[in-house]
């Protein structure tokens, strides 16, 4: 047996334990959702359904609202993720390229908002709502995501525009170029892979919040996904729960796959701009 | 030319995130430190000044005193279990082996399902008559009967836990996986020629290297597992009789349930205080490593 199959076996083994109870979820989801209703609240429970009901994820979209909530949620988390970007460039930038009065003061303001999360502020945060009119509104929630991933993405960033070398924005500079046109047209394209990381991070914290969203909206036709599968599970006396789980398996596997492919450049991104 | 000191452009560019946090960030912790100090009616009406009353009705309630041990049990070993499995995961998937890629990509799965949807496929995995749990265990004859496995908080609170080590493993073996990627190998390398053995290595070369990596995993780490609510909430909502409450989710209770918007500030302005001591001792701890040149 050469070294590295010895190694793939010892490791293997070891990781099994971890790997079913990290797959476990998913195959909950998958054979739940593939079983027919009357096959749900059988005693004993199988995992293996007599037939594949693929029909669940057609009856799914309309029982629990999946279209809508999907808009919701993707057009919440963009619309938050923009804004976020939007604020988080220029303070980077400040942090990673200027010398300036304050600069330790800032940083530890962010580290302040970074330690909060909504939930310990939430009775605040809802006063603050509720005083401008923003109760059952996506915007609070956009406002709300956008503020919270602040810090997290103003770091992530500005550690990465500290590797990009300042003599390229300055050789534009000496060519005529003002500072927001380096800014523009130098620096950001290079700075493209940070943006794009820090973006995913900000996207995904954003479509997986819930405290907010669970006390800020109140109409279902504004609740995002996870509120919105939550909520079918939140009171009811009956439980469907073959559309629940075709539910969460809908919207898991998209965020799954871009794990997937993305997962060297999150290991990079994430080693960046957590430590240096 | 940039290193000269720039204060004014700076304040402008971060004036919008100094303006948005201080907005839906900043007003509320004073929203919440004014409101702590005041009664509040049940129409979350602000009335007189209370001065601590706030403050000691939580210290005299025994459910906030229970959520605290427990919030302190939850934090300890949710983050101590998620570290100690860390390691070695990330160790391993620093090396080279057989389905290395495969098994990068299922040790960040968890990562990619919202903790709100992860805590209801638990839930109904666990259920006492239907859930996979009790199915898988019937077939493998270690189980005879159905267990609530959420019914108690002998079982609940530790499988809860288990769940929080669970989701926050993607997180953590990464940002550690990051830093063994930027190890040099001929560090390595060295060391071997010089008759190190596997464990020394690890312990004189591996860890010391990796600790600026440790230190933000486990600081991050404590700051989201103190602040988690969906597992809790979603699993038990606190119960059996709020023998599974943490802070968090008592806290929620408190405001939107029971309607105590005063005595729910207090414990906010607690907890804010909380975080706040750990922060500054992450900053000096940060501040004692820098000096050092780590």
């Amino acid at each position: 047996m050469t070294p590295k199959l010895k190694r793939s076996i010892l490791y293997w083994l070891i990781l099994g334990p971890f790997a079913v109870v990290a797959l476990f979820p998913f195959a909950v989801m998958l054979s739940t959702a593939l079983k027919p209703a009357d096959e749900i609240f059988v005693f004993p429970p199988t995992w293996l359904p007599t037939r594949l009901a693929f029909e669940n994820f057609v009856e799914m979209w309309s029982a629990t609202g999946f279209g809508v909530a999907l808009f919701n949620s993707l057009w919440i988390s963009t619309a938050g993720t923009v804004l976020s970007l939007l604020v988080a460039i220029p303070a980077a930038y400040a942090m990673a390229r200027l010398r300036w009065h304050g600069q330790g003061f800032y940083r530890q303001f962010l580290l302040v908002t970074q330690m909060l999360s909504p939930i310990v502020l939430v009775i605040g945060i809802f006063r603050l709502m509720a005083a401008m009119g923003l109760v059952d509104s996506q915007w609070a929630l956009v406002l709300g995501y956008a503020a919270f991933n602040l810090a997290f993405a103003t770091w992530m960033m500005s550690s990465y525009f500290k590797t990009i070398p300042k003599e390229i924005e300055e050789a534009a500079w000496i060519d005529g170029a003002t500072r927001l046109q380096s800014l523009v047209r130098v620096f950001l394209p290079m700075a493209l892979p940070a943006l794009a990381v820090t973006g995913i991070f900000t996207f995904i914290n954003c479509w997986n919040e819930f405290v907010l969203a669970l006390t800020i909206l109140r109409s279902n036709e504004k609740y995002p996904l996870t509120l919105q599968i939550f909520t079918l599970v939140g009171g009811a006396y009956k439980i469907n729960w073959h559309h629940v789980m075709a539910a969460t398996f809908a919207a898991t596997v998209p965020v799954a796959v871009v794990f997937a492919l993305m997962q060297r450049a999150l290991v990079r991104g994430l080693s960046l701009g957590g430590v240096k | 030319m940039l290193d000269k000191t720039r204060t004014l452009p700076a304040l402008l560019m971060i004036l919008p995130s100094v303006a948005l946090a201080f907005w839906i960030i900043g007003y509320p912790i004073y929203d919440v430190a004014h409101t702590s100090l005041h009664a509040v009616n049940r129409f979350g009406k602000v009335q007189d000044f209370a001065g601590l009353a706030n403050f000691a009705r939580l210290f005299e309630d025994p459910i906030f005193i229970g959520s605290l041990w427990r919030t302190i049990l939850w934090t300890v070993t949710v983050v101590g279990g998620t570290i100690l499995l860390s390691i070695p995961i990330a160790v391993m998937l620093n090396e080279d082996f057989h389905g290395r890629g495969v098994a990068r990509v299922i040790v960040m799965l968890p990562w990619a399902i919202s903790l709100a949807m992860t805590a209801i496929v638990w839930r109904w995995s666990l259920n006492g008559q239907y859930g996979m749990i009790n199915a898988t265990l019937f077939q493998l004859g270690i189980l005879e009967r159905p267990t609530e496995w959420l019914a108690n908080f002998d079982t609940a609170f530790p499988i809860e836990i288990g769940i929080g080590i669970l989701v926050s493993i993607p997180f953590t073996s990464t940002v550690l996986l990051g830093g063994l990627s930027s190890i040099p190998n001929d560090v390595y390398e060295a060391a071997t020629i010089d008759g190190a053995t596997g464990w020394q290595r690890f312990r004189f070369i591996t860890l010391p290297l990796m600790k600026p990596f440790l230190q933000i995993a486990i600081v991050l780490n404590v700051i989201n597992v103190f602040n988690s609510f969906p597992i809790i909430w979603v699993l038990t909502q606190g119960e059996p009789a709020n023998s599974t409450d943490i802070l968090v989710t008592y806290l929620y209770k408190l405001a939107f349930r029971y309607g105590k918007l005063d005595v729910a500030a207090a414990m906010s302005l607690i907890m804010f205080a909380i975080l706040l001591v750990f922060t500054a001792a992450y900053i000096i701890l940060a501040a004692r490593s820098e000096e050092k040149g780590a």
